[in-house]
């Protein structure tokens, strides 16, 4: 049997992923402390869990050294790196959407816009004929409409707690987002009876 | 910023005396295979002009090198070693040879965006079979392209086979229409299963043939494409019969092993027409090469003819080619002013037995003792040595 390398986001997506692959009767350690360690192996499995950023989850699978990966869509959305998308997860269900202040209007003439995401807010507003300029932050991303550094933010929304709690209200939604399962275009031919497995086992999951 | 001296342009390389050797290893392997099999090699020029290679190599236009000449004509530098060999193809002097038969060993620049895997400037072998539209040729260059491999050691190389046309004739019969195919074949080429899926859902299609439809991208053997094949469609069914026939070629070769078959592969070079394939091989994250059917090319160039050929790429083989016991002996003969005749000679001896052997004035090397350990045998024939 094949080892196989995942690469798994650190945080929030990592325990609903790691939740969804004991369900699908992945025989792995019940409980791991993913607070310092990098590494985690299954033996059993023979499974090698790579902790990453999860920003970081499509360059491992993209470079090799990561046969598959879990990589939430807005990720893939804004790195474009080839790798296979092979199956929603249904897990970490949120979407991106533009918010600001309320009942306010883009400035006319330099309408700035603040977000993690330059790539996929950038496309969004080309997408609707409207010239911006783009802000990169990397978090807080409340805080730009709030002091006035832009007029609309793109970010993640999966409550709107966040935004409520900062005033602000949202616009339009961009789009819906959740985990997918990457695989490294190589090891999916080279290992594809381990990816294929992998693959029907947790289709099983997603769909009950 | 300004530019540190020792910098280089984004995604150019150095090749270090190791990787320079490894390469030129790789290099009269490969050429010795292709020309054994009745290849021959060809170079083309570095520049071409944007106007022809340029629009029709397939390649985006951001990741064209650009230049201007005197006369005011957009150069490229060539992107691509398919297109430039065609052309040549089409000239007065080939074409009256049909088939030809052309191999080459060359590099290629495309501008790439980040680093890290991507390097600008990367060489690549391969042939161009050009004058046979029959699936002999295509089986030629597939076994070809597999030999070389099994030859330069990759390990678990593998072989992924589609057919272009093959598949747009049954997304046809799916009821699609070419905005339709366009979308699929964007999801096809990423292999995009999540949006192929959500598209297929999208599409309004006959309920009983979804199911069949999502199957698509999991077919691994010519017995998986068979349910695809309409038998009442004399294109679609001859075309599935050159398959299996390649299957057999194939299997006779002893390489049935090494191949999936997928109906869902293609290309992101739009170039190709008809089978194409894709190579891969443990060690490398990224495919080795990959080839195919461009009859489509050829006619750009003012040729009715059928023309398959395949591309390796050198910097993926290193990392996947594990290489073979190579002889490492270097015999270092250090001498001085009475010794250098005696030093001379025994270099001339070593040489002619095919050996390697550096001769090095003694007193010039400032660390003999570090120097020294480069080598796998010293000979000092004079005197004192430094460090």
């Amino acid at each position: 049997m094949d080892e196989l390398t995942i690469a798994m986001p650190k945080g929030r997506i990592f325990e609903e992923a790691y939740e969804l692959l004991l369900k699908a009767g992945y025989d792995l350690p019940k409980e791991i402390d993913d607070s310092r360690k990098l590494i985690v192996e299954a033996p059993n499995e023979r499974i090698r869990f790579i902790l990453a950023k999860p920003m970081d989850v499509p360059v491992y699978v993209e470079h090799g050294v990561a046969d598959v990966g879990i990589a939430g869509k807005d990720v893939l959305l804004e790195l474009d790196r080839s790798v296979h998308e092979l199956l929603d997860l249904g897990i970490s269900r949120c979407y991106i959407a533009t918010a600001g202040l309320p009942n306010t209007e883009m400035n006319a003439v330099t309408p700035r816009i603040a977000t993690k995401y330059p790539k996929i807010a950038s496309r969004f507003y080309r997408g609707k004929g409207e010239q911006v300029e783009i802000i990169e932050l990397n978090g807080s991303i409340e805080l730009a409409p709030m002091i006035g550094l832009a007029d609309r933010i793109v970010d993640i929304v999966s409550t709107g707690k966040t935004l409520k709690e900062n005033g602000l209200v949202e616009y339009e939604e961009i789009v819906d987002i959740t985990s997918r399962l990457i695989a490294n275009p190589v090891s999916y031919r080279l290992k594809q009876e381990r990816i294929r497995e992998l693959v029907g086992k947790l289709r099983e999951q997603v769909r009950t | 910023m300004a530019i540190q001296m020792f910098e280089k342009p984004l995604g150019m390389r150095d090749d270090f005396p190791f990787i320079a050797k490894k390469k030129s290893a790789l290099r009269s392997k490969g050429t010795a295979i292709m020309e054994q099999a009745g290849y021959d090699m060809l170079q083309t020029p570095t520049l071409e002009y944007y106007e022809t290679i340029g629009k029709i190599s397939a390649i985006p236009d951001n990741a064209l090198f650009k230049l201007l000449d005197s006369q005011g004509e957009t150069l490229v530098l060539r992107p691509d070693m398919t297109s430039p060999i065609a052309r040549v193809a089409a000239s007065k002097l080939l074409k009256e040879k049909m088939p030809v038969r052309l191999g080459y060993y060359s590099n290629v620049f495309r501008a790439q965006k980040r680093e890290g895997g991507r390097p600008a400037e990367f060489e690549q072998m391969g042939v161009e079979l050009i004058g046979d539209d029959s699936l002999y040729a295509d089986a030629e260059v597939i076994i070809l392209a597999s030999t070389i491999l099994k030859e330069l050691n990759v390990e678990s190389g593998r072989v992924v086979i589609g057919n272009t046309q093959l598949l747009h004739l049954i997304l046809q019969d799916f009821g699609l229409d070419s905005g339709q195919i366009e979308a699929i074949r964007e999801a096809l080429v990423s292999k995009n299963n999540v949006g192929f899926d959500e598209l297929a859902d999208y599409m309004d299609m006959d309920p009983a043939k979804t199911g069949a439809f999502k199957k698509l991208m999991a077919t691994s053997s010519l017995e998986d494409w068979r349910p695809y094949i309409d038998s009442a469609n004399a294109q679609q069914t001859a075309l599935y019969e050159d398959m299996l026939k390649l299957e057999q070629i194939i299997a006779r070769n002893g390489l049935s092993e090494a191949i999936t078959y997928d109906l869902s592969f293609i290309s992101h070079m739009t170039y190709y027409t008809g089978l194409v394939f894709e190579f891969y091989g443990a060690g490398s994250g990224f495919p080795l090469g990959n080839g195919g059917r461009y009859d489509g090319l050829m006619q750009q160039f003012g040729m009715q003819v059928g023309a398959t050929g395949f591309g390796l790429r050198i910097d993926r083989l290193l990392e996947a080619a594990t290489g073979s016991a190579e002889d490492d002996r270097h015999t270092l003969i250090l001498f001085d002013e009475q010794s250098e005749e005696q030093a001379h000679q025994e270099a001339q001896e070593l040489r002619a037995q095919g050996a390697r052997a550096t001769l090095q004035y003694g007193p010039a090397v400032r660390d003999t003792k570090s120097f020294c350990a480069l080598f796998s045998e010293v000979r000092n024939l004079g005197g004192a040595l430094n460090g």
